[in-house]
Order: C-alpha cells, then structure tokens, then sequence
C-alpha cells in the first residue's frame, strides 16, 4: 500500500466521532469508517465550565474503543481535537494530560476561527460542487452547539465571516428556560435569530446579494442528502424545497416525523431548531438555493493533513481567503487599498530576500501578510494610539483560518510597528504565554514590518518597484523612483535600527539615479 | 371483488391463525413424515423423536407462556383473535389428539416394522429365563445403585419432580401392618442409557432385543421397597413452566404485566403429566393432586412414555440399511477448488453458497485463514449458537493471539443456551478478543463476518452474510444461504452494522442492507407494497418469500392487501403461518406451502418481481414480531446475476416439490401433494435435486477427473 491509513478524531460538544481515512496519491481522501457517540459535553462546560468525571470516564473510554478502531485499519497517523467544550474548560491542560495518560491520545484544542475554518475546508473535499456552487455569491453556513459562523464568498474568495451565538443547543436550551411547546418555537427562534442577523445583515449585507447558502450541520444536512432533487443531485434545495422540507420536519408530533424522515426520535428538537434557524437565514440573505455537502469537521481535520502530506492539491487558494478577509477587515476600518497593497509588496520582498536569514516559513509569511493588511486599522478610533488600538481591534476581530496564537502575533507585530519593542522577559502583558519561539516571530516579524514601514512613510507609495538583495552584512533596498525620498531617507535609521539588533544587517536604501 | 375490497378488513382475526395451533400443525408435519411409508424404517424413527422433543419445548416455553397469561389476567386477544384460556383450550386439545397420534405410529406401524426387521422393543413380559436373567443382574449392578427412591408420608412431602424426567410412582403397603397404604417415587436415572441391548445367545440368532430402562426398574420395584409389598407401580413424567424468562415473541405490554405481578407467577408449575395407559386409579389421583394438574393435562400414554429416546435407537449400530443415505453429505463450493487464496477467490465476485448441499467450510476456512494471514487487521462476527469445540472460536482466538483486532458479538440470550455460550465468550475474551455480550433488550440474531485487510491498493474489507448460525454442525443439517463478497457497500455496512453493536449512533445511511429492529421491517411492507402498486397499474407483480414462520400481523395485512390487488404471492414456510391462504377476496393469489424433509428447512429468501427488474433478498429474520421488532437482523439484496439465478432457482425447485411439501388448503389444513398425484405425474424432491446438483457442480469444474493428457508447448514458438 502506498497511502496512508489516518484517523480524525473530533470530541465535539455534542458528539465524539472519529473518521478513518485512506490517503494516497491516486485517490486523494477516502472515508473507511465513520462513528459516532452521542455525549454532551456542552450543557455542562458551557455552564460550569469543568468536565465531570463521569464524562470524562466516558470519554476516555470512548477515545480507548476508537485507538482500538484505529489498529483495526492500521491506522498510523491521527488528529484529535477539542472544540468548543472542550475549549470552555477550565482545567483544560489537566483534563489532555489525563487523557494523554489513559489513551495515548493527544488531544488538541481548536480556536473557534481554526475549527471553522477547518469546516471550510472540508466543503473543499467535494471540490467540483463546491466551485460550482460558489461561481455565484455564497454564504456558508456552519452550525454548531453554541455558535454559528456565516462566512461571505465573493468572486470565488472569503471575504468576511462573523460568528453569532446562535448554535443550536443554545437556542435549545433557551426554549427549555422559557417553556416553549413546539408550536412556539418557530416564532421564538426567528425573533431570538432574526435580531442577531438583523446586524450582521446591516454590516455585511448592505450592497451585497447572496444566492447560495452552503450549510454545515449535524441534523438537517444528513435529511437533505438523502433526498435527491430532479436532476438527481445530493444535498441540494432550492429556497421552495426546503420550505417544503420545514412543513414535512416541523410537525407537531415527533415520533411522526422521526419515522417519516427515518432519524432517531431524540434528534428531532435538534432537527427542529436547525431547521428553523437555515430557515431565518435564508429569509433574510434572500438566497435562492442551498447546498448541504455533508462534511464534517473530521473531513476538514483529513483534508488538512493530507494537504500537508501532499497527497491531494487543493485546488482552492486557502491562503488567499485569509488574506481576503483580513483585506476586508481593514476595508471596515477605512483602510487605504493602494497603502496596504504596497506595504505588502515590499514587506513581502524583503521577506523573500530574506529567507536564508530569518529561516521562517511560509505560514509567518502569511501572518506578516496579514500584518500588512492591518497595520494601522487603528486610526479608525484613534490616530494617537495607533499602536494599542489597531492591537484591540485585531484581538477582538476573528480572522478565519488563523489560530488564537496567530492572531496574538499578528496583533503584537502590528503594536510593535507603531510602539516600543518589549523584550524577552520584560514581563511585557502583550507577551504573556509566548514561548522563545513564538517571541523570535514577532521580533522578527516586526523587524521586517518596520522597515517595509518606514519605506512609505509619507503614505504616497513612492516605492512602488522594490527590489531587494543581502550584500556584506547589508540589505540593500534599490528603489526605482523619480520622488523625492528625502524623508523616507532621513528617518530610516530610527527603523533600520531594530532590524540591524534583530537580523545583525543593516538596511541601506540605495535609489537607482534617473537619467 | 372489487366492489367490496373497500369493505374488507384485512386485520379481522378470522383471517389469521392462531400461532400456536399452526405451530401443531408443523408438528403434525413432522409427525407424518413418521409415518411416510418412502422413508427408510430408522428415519421415521428420527422424525417420530423429534416430534416428541418439539413438543416437550412447546410446552415448556408456549404453553407455559399462556398459563402465565392466564395466571396474570392478560386480556388481550391474539392476532386470531382468541383469548389465552380459548388458545390453552384448543391446544391441548389438539396436543392431545397429536400425542394418540404419535403413539399410533409407534404402536401400530413402527414397532411391528422394526420386529419384521429383526428388532423387538420388549416390555419385558416376553422375554426368556435367560434374557430376564440378564436383565435382573443389569438392574442390581448398574440401576439399583443409582436410584433414590423416595417414600411420601406425613413426615417427609411429596419431592420436588424435576421437569421432563421419567419417573415411577408407587403405591406401598408395609408387610407387617395390614391397612397403611404408602406412596413413593423413583426418578429413572438420566445418567443411564433409557435402552438396554439384551445380548443374544448365540451369534446365529436373527432378533435382537431391546428393554427399556424403566420396564427394568418396574419389574425390580420390590427391592427398592423390601419391607412393602408393592401394590402397583407405574412410570410417568411432569412437563414444567421452565424457570426461563418469558418467551421473547410476547408482546411487551405482557412482559410488563407479568413483571408487576411477577409473584404471581407461579414458577415451575407443572401443566403437562403422561402417565402410562392402565396406571391404577388411586396412584393416579394422588400423583395428579400432588402436582396439581388438571385433567385436560393428564396424558394417558399407550406405550412408551417420552419418545425422544427413538433417537438413541436410531443410533443402533448395525441397522444401516434402514437408514437415509440417498442425501449426498455436503459437497466441496467448486469456487474455492482452485487451490487460491480466499480472499483472491473472493475477490474474483460474489460467492452464493447452498449449505448444507454444499460445505460449510469454507466458511470456517475465511475465518482461519483471516486468523493468521498477515495482512489481515481486524476480524468481526456475530456468534449466535456455537457448536461444541467450534473451529470458529479456535480462529478467532488465535486471531487475537496473532494481533489483529478480534470484535465479537456473543449472544448470550439464546435460548437453552446461555450456559454455553458463556464458556466460550468467557474464552474469547481470555484470548483478546473484544467480545460484545449482546445488547440489552436485543438478541443479534444476524448473521455477518468481516474481515478487513490491507492490501496494495488500500483497505478492502471482506463480508460472510448468512441466514444460519455459525455453526459448522448444524450447517450440515440446516439448509442455509450464504455469501461471500467484498464489494465496498457491503463492507461499508457491514462495519456500520458492527459499529452499532459496539454501542455507536446508527449511520447516516445504508447502502444495501436493512436491519431490525429499526428499519427491516418497513422495507419488508415497503417491499410488499411496491408489488401491490405493480399489480395497480397492471403490470406483473409477484412474491415469493421461503421463511421458517410468518405471524407479524402488518406483514400479513399487507400481504392480503397485495393479494386482493391482483399480486401473485406463494409462501414456502416450514413452521409457523398465521396467514390463511385462498380466502375469496382477500388471500386467493395466494399460497403456502411447507416443506418438511430430510434437512430443516431454515433459509430465508424473497423474491420480489419489481415490474419486471426482479429483486432478490436473503435474510436472518423470519416474519414474526420477535425477529422484526426485537432482534437485530440483516436482509441483504443478491446482485449479482448469475447468483440472483441460484437463488431464484431454489424458490423455484421447492415451488415445484410433490415429495416433501405440504400445502395450505382454504381450510387453513395441510395436505401433502405426493398423495394427489398420479403415478406418472413427475415426481420432485427438492432437496435431493440441491444435492444432485452440488455434486454435478463439481464435477463440472473438476478438471483433475479428465484423463485426457495435456502436451506442454515449446514456450517459443
């Protein structure tokens, strides 16, 4: 055999389950095996914020049987993650020592940006439909236990994503608080859903038409994809469809619709919920069809790792959806297009140029890409505190794709752009939780981002072709320009200082002289 | 009959059978296979034994049953309608008319067959000086030992009489003492053999004789009892409500019933006394208060009591020739003749097997060979009666031992068995298996095997699918299908099917099988539906379904409703069918038939017209509410053509049996078909077309038989 068999464990807030997969070069990603165990996990952390050891009992058994299910594959490599319960508890590094122990697992815990955006990628497995299907403008929609995410797409990229705490066991259990029958529960999710969407629809919505909804969920997608539309496609509804889905799954009495739609009796206030929440959201997006592709958040884990492995290509530019959001997070904040496209391009020159020196990858690459983008959203509150601002509003933004630690360098790299560096074992609160390494990143980061800076410093793109080299202990910075870079010139060395400490090169302007 | 098809209601109990009285008539089926005069003297032996041992289960699990409906005062009727006291009337009524029945075949055909052949069944008073002699030192050297009696008076009660034993009840009277009149009883020992050969006197001697072990107890009764004068002695034998849980195929809201008024159930009851015909009245009477039985459960027995021990003499030596030996014994699956790997041989398509026509083994040998090949990683199987020293149980613990991973599924609650069954899963989990001990309020009745196992282009995974247990000795007795096959639906749902028995949420979807308790039955009526919407439109629809029972009563209204839309229905059910075939506007497309032979008849196999794309299905579940609703059971879809072939052909043969099958009359009797045909009419039997057939098979694919030379050729040219 020449793939790989691997396993992709999800201990959700709901539900465990792992998937096996069978990876190789010829056939991509293929799903062996599929299990699942109903647990709720959520109910509890959510409220008290700890894992009773009775769950985890459970859990580790259950992590126990799927090791077991793993060898009956032969399964070499596996991920687990942790999402939302798990990430709600307390004692967390406690709780992944425990089960690390017991199970030989190592569970790790995703942000929530991470998991959704994981789930974006696992609509990437059904690649045709999915390019298909987002030629038109999209939104997905992913519904989770206490939150759900609606991502934008435009022109074939990310543009924005917000995620509102509208997941189903949250509106469930605010249902259960009031004591609402089911008759009720239609128009009290719609008022509870509709106030939330009313904003994101002001924020996001304005000028833009949405005609496709692709929906991420454990309750109403596995019903669609059992039904097949005339032209013998899965998973589709077009916006009367699904109406007439709702009538048929939001009867009164739930032991009929179980048998009806054939699912478990238990499923059915969950089914309930979801359904009227895609319902809420297609009415106010005005999207004309609906595509549930049935994936999971293992599928994304599989699709990740086999990426990485090189076993499929992915044909969609995941990269560039996070670029194009943080694009658009910087477009909310007033940010000038023409700016940031030639911070970035320099920012990136020297980083390219640079390699050999900093020894960083491509994924700090993207982080600083993401810098660029916004590197002084801040003066949209204040252009004083640029420096703290543009760090709280990257910290209180989501930035899909991006881990929490990411988004903290992203965030510092962006404070230090504008304010006085913080060493190593200042104590500095920005770096709290930072190891060495990650420290180095935003040093050297932050080195680079300064000078790309300091190159535009009067904000009129004089240095529009740059090109960089490393000569005897230099980087020598050659502009093609006929402006006048005094300015820049003068006060370079302030910012050249900090990339001389950090890389032990000075960067010298050189300007190619105009016949 | 279309003005009054609105009208009829197809759940009227005068359209069902009650399931017990049909369950006799299988029994009576069995029963005149006894008496059919074409099968060899010793067989009919057979058949009368096993008549015998059906009928001392019915009574300890479906007569107990409906003593305890009675006991608890459950009211509801059943699926024809009757109330369990209308039920325990006309079965007994019936078991009593089928018992005289027994006893006059055994008197009146099979013993005096058995003397014109040179064996005489003795009831001692025949025999010689020397004979008895012999017998007498039998009893002081081997029985007198063993025995216990036990003497009944005001000091010590009457003993604890052990369900189905025989025993022999006496009434006593002290030597001495003129008037005291005592009772005793003796268990005639289990651990003896109930027949004794008596040793010929000379070699040349054409008659062997044999005694029974209780007529050499009664003659011998007075020295148990030395300071008595025996009045009179008898032997008889108490059937008891086993001490077993109540019969799974109740309906629930009776389980509960009887769970609340559990203390009122009075265990171990005795509901059935046989008592020998011309046993003194008074010993009668006492015995019969003692145990408190009725009069309608006293059986007054002409001959011996308690047949089954026909088996033991079928067991004879020396009485080949009356014996059944036109069966061919199971024959090699010429698929797996080539000398390759069972997987590779799998892997070549769909293999559909006819057991027991055609071995077992290879069954077994997928398992053994999963045990130790190296790229095998995990074995998985359902067990549901094992035999005993199982070379499945062997190969899957070596399996574990070898490193794979090793899941079974032990179902402990099969009935008479559970003892058995703890053994070995006990076994299986010593050696590292992972073993399943059923699931609570379930029994897996489900057939399945997989074997994943990594190969050069990825994971396959290999499915066994069968409608009889995994066991290799039934399997020789049983008629059963299975098949082979590692097409990626099947084994995607076979690990789903295990992933549910491991306690995980059910699937998303099925690709091919349908499983109860949760879905098989809808697809089931589904199924039947479908042909009845065919038969609407007009188009040719048809069903053809072989089971062992059918008495789900939605299952059979849709079979009526299916019927009177004009679908052609015929049933082959061996044992059990409420359903009543050729009522006028409800069952007239519709016929049963039984097949009752020298193999039980035990695989289940529908087949379902469709409009013309005809589907085949095989299956682990009868008809019945228990296999529907509270089992978990596979039906699976054969697919490939020349194997929907087979199957079809074995439908189609057993339609056509005049030999072994017996069919329902309008009356809801069954009259066998050999008796109405004429001489020259042809003659069909259908098992022994299956067994002609397998060894035609193999000869056929046998090229090792040709003694034509094969030259080899110059490789070059």
């Amino acid at each position: 055999m020449t793939g790989e068999v691997f396993a992709a464990i999800d201990v959700g807030s709901y539900e465990m389950a792992m998937k096996i997969f069978e990876l190789d070069h010829k056939n991509g990603v293929k799903e062996l095996d599929h299990v699942r165990h109903r647990m709720d996990l959520g109910t509890e952390t959510y409220a008290t914020g700890t894992i009773s050891s009775s769950h985890v009992d459970e859990m580790i058994r259950i992590l126990s049987e799927f090791r077991l299910k793993m060898k009956e594959y032969g399964a070499t490599h596996y991920k687990a993650y942790g999402t939302s319960a798990i990430r709600e508890t307390k004692d967390i590094v406690i709780l992944q020592e425990l089960i690390r122990q017991r199970t030989h697992l190592q569970i790790d815990v995703l942000s929530n940006s991470e998991q959704r955006f994981l789930d974006y990628k696992s609509i990437a497995l059904k690649n045709e439909q999915f390019r298909e299907v987002i030629k038109k403008p999209t939104a997905i929609i992913d519904i989770g236990g206490g939150s759900i995410q609606i991502s934008l797409f435009e022109k074939d990229a990310l543009i924005a994503t917000q995620n509102l705490k509208t997941g189903v066991l949250r509106l469930y259990a605010i249902m259960q608080t009031v004591h609402a029958t089911r008759r009720k529960y239609s128009e009290l999710i719609s008022e509870l859903v509709n106030t939330q969407l009313a904003v994101f629809s002001k924020m996001y919505l304005k000028d833009r038409r949405v005609e496709n909804l692709i929906i991420i969920d454990d309750y109403v997608s596995p019903i669609l994809r059992r039904i097949k539309t005339e032209d013998g496609l899965v998973g589709y509804a077009s916006n009367k469809e699904y109406s007439r889905f709702l009538e048929n799954a939001t009867d009164i009495n739930a032991r009929q619709v179980a048998k009806r739609l054939d699912i478990p009796e238990e499923s059915i206030p969950l089914l309930y919920v979801s359904s009227i929440l895609i319902k809420c959201i297609m009415d106010i997006t005005n999207a004309e069809n609906l595509w549930a592709p049935g994936v999971t958040l293992c599928d994304g884990i599989a699709y990740e790792y086999a990426e990485k492995k090189n076993f499929i290509k992915s044909p969609h530019d995941f990269e560039h959806d996070i670029i194009s959001c943080a694009q658009n997070i910087s477009k909310r904040y007033m940010g000038s297009k023409s700016r940031r496209e030639t911070l970035q391009k320099i920012a990136v020159e020297i980083f390219d140029n640079t390699r050999k020196i900093h020894g960083l990858s491509r994924r700090e690459r993207l982080l600083l890409q993401v810098a660029t983008m916004l590197h002084d959203c801040g003066k949209y509150i204040s252009m004083v505190n640029l420096g703290d601002c543009s760090y709280n509003i990257i910290m209180s933004t989501e930035i899909i794709g991006l881990s929490h630690k990411e988004r903290t360098i992203v965030a510092n790299v962006v404070r230090y752009n504008h304010e006085e560096f913080d060493h190593f074992g200042s104590k500095s609160p920005y770096l709290e939780g930072f190891s060495q390494d990650e420290y180095l990143i935003v040093a050297k980061l932050t080195a680079i981002l300064r000078v790309a800076n300091g190159l535009d410093r009067t904000h009129k793109q004089k240095f529009k072709d740059v090109k960089v080299t490393v000569k005897d202990k230099q980087l020598i910075i050659n502009i093609d320009t006929r402006a006048d870079i005094t300015l820049e010139k003068g006060l370079f060395t302030n910012r050249a200082a900090f990339f001389e400490e950090v890389f032990g090169i000075k960067p010298v302007i050189k300007q190619k002289k105009m016949m | 009959m279309a003005k009054n098809k609105a009208t009829i209601d197809f759940e009227n109990p005068k359209l069902y059978i009650n399931r017990e009285l049909s369950w006799l008539q299988f029994n009576s089926r069995v029963l005149s296979e006894a008496e059919d005069k074409s099968n060899p003297l010793f067989e009919r032996l057979k058949f009368l034994s096993i008549s015998a041992s059906n009928l001392d289960e019915f009574f300890m699990v479906r007569v107990a049953s409906l003593k305890d409906m009675i006991n608890a005062g459950y009211k509801k009727p059943d699926i024809a309608g009757m109330t369990a006291g209308e039920q325990l009337e006309k079965v007994l009524d019936a078991v009593h008319k089928f018992v005289d029945k027994q006893y006059e075949i055994y008197n009146g055909q099979l013993v005096p067959l058995l003397l014109e052949q040179g064996l005489e069944v003795s009831g001692g008073e025949d025999l010689t000086d020397r004979d008895l002699e012999y017998v007498d030192r039998y009893f002081d050297e081997y029985v007198y030992p063993v025995l216990t009696p036990m003497a009944v008076d005001s000091s010590r009660p009457f003993p604890l009489i052990r369900n189905k034993s025989l025993n022999i009840a006496a009434l006593l009277k002290k030597k001495e003492d003129s008037d005291e009149i005592d009772f005793a009883t003796v268990q005639v020992p289990d651990v003896l053999p109930r027949i004794l050969e008596i040793p010929a006197r000379d070699e040349g001697e054409g008659l062997r004789k044999v005694i029974l072990l209780e007529k050499i107890i009664l003659r011998n009764m007075h020295k148990l009892f030395l300071n008595y004068d025996v009045l009179t002695c008898s032997a008889y034998r108490v059937g008891r409500n086993a001490d077993l849980s109540i019969d799974e195929d109740e309906a629930e809201d009776l389980l509960k019933e009887i769970e609340k008024q559990i203390k009122r159930r009075q265990w171990g009851q005795a509901i059935r006394l046989e008592v020998e015909k011309g046993i003194d009245e008074k010993l009668l009477k006492k015995i019969a208060s003692e145990l408190e039985v009725e009069d309608n459960e006293i059986y007054s027995i002409e001959g011996p009591i308690d047949l089954t021990f026909l088996m033991k003499m079928y067991k004879l030596e020396g009485f080949d020739d009356l014996k059944e030996h036109s069966y061919y014994p199971p024959q090699s699956v010429p698929e797996f003749e080539g000398g390759e790997n069972i997987f590779d041989v799998i892997s070549k398509g769909d293999i559909l097997m006819h057991h027991p026509y055609q071995t077992f083994e290879n069954v077994v040998k997928f398992v053994e060979t999963a045990a130790v090949d190296p790229d095998v990683l995990a074995i998985k199987q359902t067990l549901y009666r094992v035999s005993g020293n199982s070379p499945i149980i062997a190969a899957l613990a070596k399996a574990a031992d070898n490193g794979k991973q090793v899941t079974v599924l032990v179902e402990l609650k099969a009935r008479f068995d559970e003892e058995n069954n703890i053994v070995w899963a006990r076994m299986l989990e010593k050696a590292g298996c992972h073993v399943i001990y059923g699931l609570v309020g379930l029994k897996t009745h489900c057939k399945i095997t997989l074997v994943v196992r990594r190969e050069e282009d990825g994971i396959k995974r290999y499915v066994h699918l069968g409608t009889g247990n995994y066991n290799d000795s039934t399997a020789k007795q049983y008629t059963d299908v299975g098949l082979f096959t590692c097409a990626p639906a099947f084994g995607e749902d076979a690990t789903a099917v295990f992933n549910m028995l491991s306690g995980y949420s059910e699937p998303l979807g099925w690709n091919k099988l349908a499983i109860a308790p949760l879905w098989l039955k809808d697809r089931i009526i589904d199924l039947i539906k479908r042909e009845e919407e065919h038969a609407r439109m007009g188009e040719r629809a048809r069903i053809v379904a072989k089971m062992n029972a059918i008495c789900h009563k939605d299952v059979i209204a849709e079979l009526y409703r299916a019927s009177s839309a004009g679908v052609k229905i015929d049933l082959i059910v061996r044992g059990i069918c409420c359903l009543r075939a050729g009522v006028e506007g409800v069952s007239e497309n519709i016929t049963v038939r039984s097949i009752v032979g020298n193999f039980l008849e035990h695989s289940r196999i529908f087949y379902f017209e469709n409009g013309g794309s005809p589907e085949l299905y095989a299956s682990s579940a009868d008809w019945m509410p228990r296999n529907l609703e509270r089992r978990v059971e596979i039906l699976f879809p054969v697919e490939d053509a020349s194997l929907r072939e087979k199957l079809w052909h074995i439908l189609d043969v057993e339609l056509k049996d005049t030999e072994k099958a017996h069919i329902m009359n309008d009356k809801g009797e069954y009259e066998k078909i050999s008796g109405k045909l004429s001489k020259d009419a042809e003659r069909v039997n259908s098992q022994m077309v299956f067994g002609d057939e397998a060894v035609e098979a193999v000869l056929k694919r046998d090229p090792g038989s040709s003694r034509v030379f094969i030259p080899e050729m110059n490789p070059k040219a």
